[in-house]
């Protein structure tokens, strides 16, 4: 038996080995490319990943992901990794913004009509028109498909078209002595119905109010009813100076002023929360509430109407939605470009089945496919008389939400926000942005502005 | 079987080993192993400041030099981005709603924190557990912070609506109006840093030797004297502390709340730099101009602090 004494030297060199040898075990597994394994599963990130969530909603919506990730696998495929991206709807999430910028995004991601021209304009997304037939391209709502277009080629694959109404609570209207013939159709109505359902801690008409892409998303059919727009999609200038931009601003700022409308959120912006409540009578908002409503509150009853038009316009809405898009710089895009197309660009009874699923039972919204519509019909989810109506009466009078870059985005948000909640002239907000859009506009280069 | 044991003396027998001659010799070689240790002690922080604090500063500088559209394309554009900010007319704004931001924060988190810990160092009842709730904001999160106050301050329905309701006041929107968003960040942002203030500032108390409150008390000085003319010239390395560490705390902080409470609204009331940053660099992409507006910031906070030192001699407030 021999016995060694380690000195104190000796146990600081070893300490310091080893810590050298973890630091460098992890700079490696950190930095080296392959920490993501060139040769393993292709990443998807979005927000329907599996989380630690009970929502049964949400649990079906993720295993709709799974199992068509499980289908692809199964078929001999490189396999896909849902990966789950918290708060990933924001359009201020680092996480896709820092992995594109250090080059290793993911090889699928959804996106969102606003994100469209910066990830375009950046050359990250990939030309899937090759992999889909025309028969499925024409099968795709022609407003759906526009946003996510580019001179022909289509870059994205919508899984859903999301439109705007303003959804009320019956027991305000009822409780004010109101009926459904009391709706409002044009804007002066729909202000002064709003004054007059507000009182006590109820908001009268609630029109979002947080600086943010969707807040924008709110506003554009307003400008769009009276054959307005922010930037003319033939002539590719700016037009939110219009009358039409103008008169959209005012009544922003005329709504809250006069009182109909509150300056911040009732409960926290949760809309099953503030008819539960009775915190508000009207909502500006989109089809997604319906499923909300259905699964917190399904005895609570409500209804929709489409957005008012001011006088001499027509009613028009804004449609939202998430689409697919395959990184041009990822792994294997063409395989996560087959991969994108069997699931939601493809003939298939397959894919068209999963879209059935998807919009008519996981996540009850409006197909973005005309066959999807037709094999769904009043089945499932649409059962509903409300989703009925948002198929049959106000998609038709949809369009395509606009795919703006950030810096017309922000013009926007500034005019949107100083005129509704700054009181300022809608006129010299409108200039101010069409300014500010037409100084960016004069060394723009990329995709189209829709 | 090897044992394996840890020699407390090895080293000092070594060190006694030497020759009669070796005294300063031996005095050098010790000299020698302390300062190796010392390197080996310091080395795991120095690195992990190198690696997560110096470079990165370093690479954000160079990228200030640089326009980047978020997808690996670099464009060197020299002082491009620093001329862009100086005829930005929103990062002037952010710039000034920052300075309001500070205005109102600092001087009010020092009174606020001197005025507790005052307080708490009386001998009352429960002492340590009103210690102990007043640093509870401070621990947590930012993020619930915003969302507690977001629901009390919610227009109509929020409770702090209802109170001012007996009042009449209960359509006030806090977080909506333009005049009152900042000033309702502000005051959250005192209420939720007062307790680690009040701590700093206990801890500067507890440091005043007790005889001199007992001299000044014989000489007959009342409280407010005692308070002028002992407290607060003894506090000044504990105010300097408060003050270069509110400053900065100030001036990067307040992303979170803002974020969760107003988006930067109402009318961009509550944009402050650090959330402009935040905005130019992840929603706008543009990565080398949030890099070089933090780049200012890094400066402005440089010249502060070098500006704190030399008013106040390093910090040392000796008067010799």
């Amino acid at each position: 038996m021999s016995s060694r004494h380690i000195s104190r030297r000796d146990a600081l060199r070893l300490g310091a080995a080893a810590a050298g040898g973890l630091g460098l075990a992890w700079a490696t597994a950190g930095c080296a490319p392959g920490t993501r394994g060139a040769a393993g599963p292709m990443q998807f990130w979005q927000q329907y990943a599996p989380a630690p969530q009970q929502d049964p909603n949400l649990v079906a919506q993720s295993q709709w992901f799974l199992d068509a990730t499980r289908r692809w696998a199964d078929a001999g495929e490189r396999p896909v990794d849902m990966v789950y991206i918290p708060a990933y709807t924001d359009p201020t999430n680092t996480r896709l913004t820092t992995a594109f910028a250090s080059g290793s995004g993911p090889d699928l991601f959804l996106i969102s009509p606003g994100d469209f021209l910066r990830y375009y304009n950046g050359g990250v997304l990939t030309d899937l028109t090759p992999y889909l037939t025309q028969e499925a391209i024409d099968d795709f709502y022609p407003d759906a498909l526009a946003t996510r277009t580019v001179d022909d080629k289509i870059y994205g694959l919508p899984m859903e078209q999301e439109p705007l109404a303003i959804f009320y609570d019956v027991p305000a209207f009822e409780g004010a002595g109101l009926a459904e013939g009391d709706l409002p159709t044009t804007w002066e109505d729909l202000l002064e119905l709003g004054r007059r359902l507000t009182g006590g801690q109820r908001a009268g008409l609630v029109l979002d109010t947080t600086p943010s892409y969707y807040q924008n998303f709110t506003f554009y059919p307003w400008v769009w009813q009276g054959g307005g727009d922010v930037v003319d999609p033939v002539t590719q200038r700016p037009a939110i100076a219009s009358d039409a931009g103008v008169r959209a601003l005012g009544l922003f700022r005329d709504a809250v002023l006069s009182g109909a409308s509150p300056r911040t959120l009732p409960a926290g912006g949760d809309l099953v929360g503030a008819f539960s409540n009775g915190y508000a009578a009207m909502w500006q908002t989109g089809v997604w509430q319906v499923e909300a409503m259905r699964q917190n509150a399904p005895d609570h009853p409500y209804g929709i109407f489409r957005l008012p038009a001011p006088a001499g316009g027509e009613s028009v809405t804004a449609l939202g939605g998430w689409a697919w898009v395959v990184n041009s710089r990822g792994r294997d895009p063409e395989s996560a470009a087959r991969f994108a197309v069997e699931v939601m660009g493809s003939m298939s009874q397959e894919s068209i089945g999963a879209a059935v699923e998807w919009n008519g039972v996981a996540k009850g919204n409006v197909p973005a496919r005309r066959s999807v519509t037709e094999a769904i019909g009043n089945s499932g989810a649409f059962e509903s008389p409300v989703l009925q109506q948002f198929r049959d009466e106000i998609l038709p009078t949809g369009r395509g939400e606009p795919r703006y870059p950030p810096v017309i985005y922000k013009a926007v948000s500034n005019a949107i926000q100083n005129s509704m909640l700054g009181g300022a002239d809608p006129r010299q907000q409108a200039e101010t942005a069409q300014a500010a859009i037409d100084s960016y506009l004069e060394t723009y280069e990329g995709g189209t502005l829709l | 079987m090897t044992a394996v044991t840890v020699s407390r003396t090895a080293g000092r027998a070594r060190v006694g080993a030497g020759s009669p001659t070796g005294s300063s010799t031996g005095k050098a070689a010790q000299e020698r192993r302390r300062r190796r240790a010392a390197f080996w002690f310091l080395l795991p922080d120095s690195l992990g400041l190198l690696v997560f604090v110096v470079v990165p500063m370093i690479l954000a500088v160079v990228l200030g030099f640089f326009r980047m559209d978020g997808f690996g394309s670099f464009q060197f554009i020299g002082l491009g981005n620093y001329t862009r900010m100086a005829g930005d007319p929103q990062f002037w704004s952010s710039v000034r709603i920052t300075l309001l931001y500070l205005v109102g924060v600092v001087p009010a988190i020092f009174v606020v924190g001197l005025a507790l810990a005052l307080l708490v160092q009386q001998r009352i009842p429960f002492v340590g557990a009103i210690r102990s709730a007043l640093f509870v904001p401070y621990v947590i999160s930012l993020v619930v912070v915003a969302m507690v106050w977001e629901f009390m301050l919610s227009e109509r329905t929020g409770v702090v609506s209802r109170l001012l309701g007996a009042v009449g006041m209960d359509d006030l929107a806090f977080l909506g109006e333009p005049s009152l968003a900042l000033g309702t960040v502000v005051v959250i942002t005192v209420w939720f840093q007062m307790g680690y203030y009040m701590v700093i500032f206990l801890a500067g108390l507890q440091d005043i030797p007790g005889e001199y409150y007992e001299a000044a008390r014989i000489d007959g000085a009342n409280a407010w004297q005692r308070f002028r003319t002992i407290t607060l010239p003894l506090l000044r390395p504990t105010s300097f502390f408060v003050v270069i560490t509110a400053t900065v705390s100030v001036i990067t902080g307040g992303l979170d709340l803002v974020f969760v409470l107003t988006g930067g609204g109402p009318a961009g009331s509550t944009t402050l730099l650090i959330f402009y940053v935040y905005e130019q660099a992840f929603l706008f992409g543009e990565l080398g101009y949030a890099a070089a507006i933090g780049s200012v910031l890094v400066v402005v906070m440089l010249a502060w602090s070098a500006l704190m030192f030399a008013v106040t001699r390093g910090g040392r407030f000796d008067n010799d």
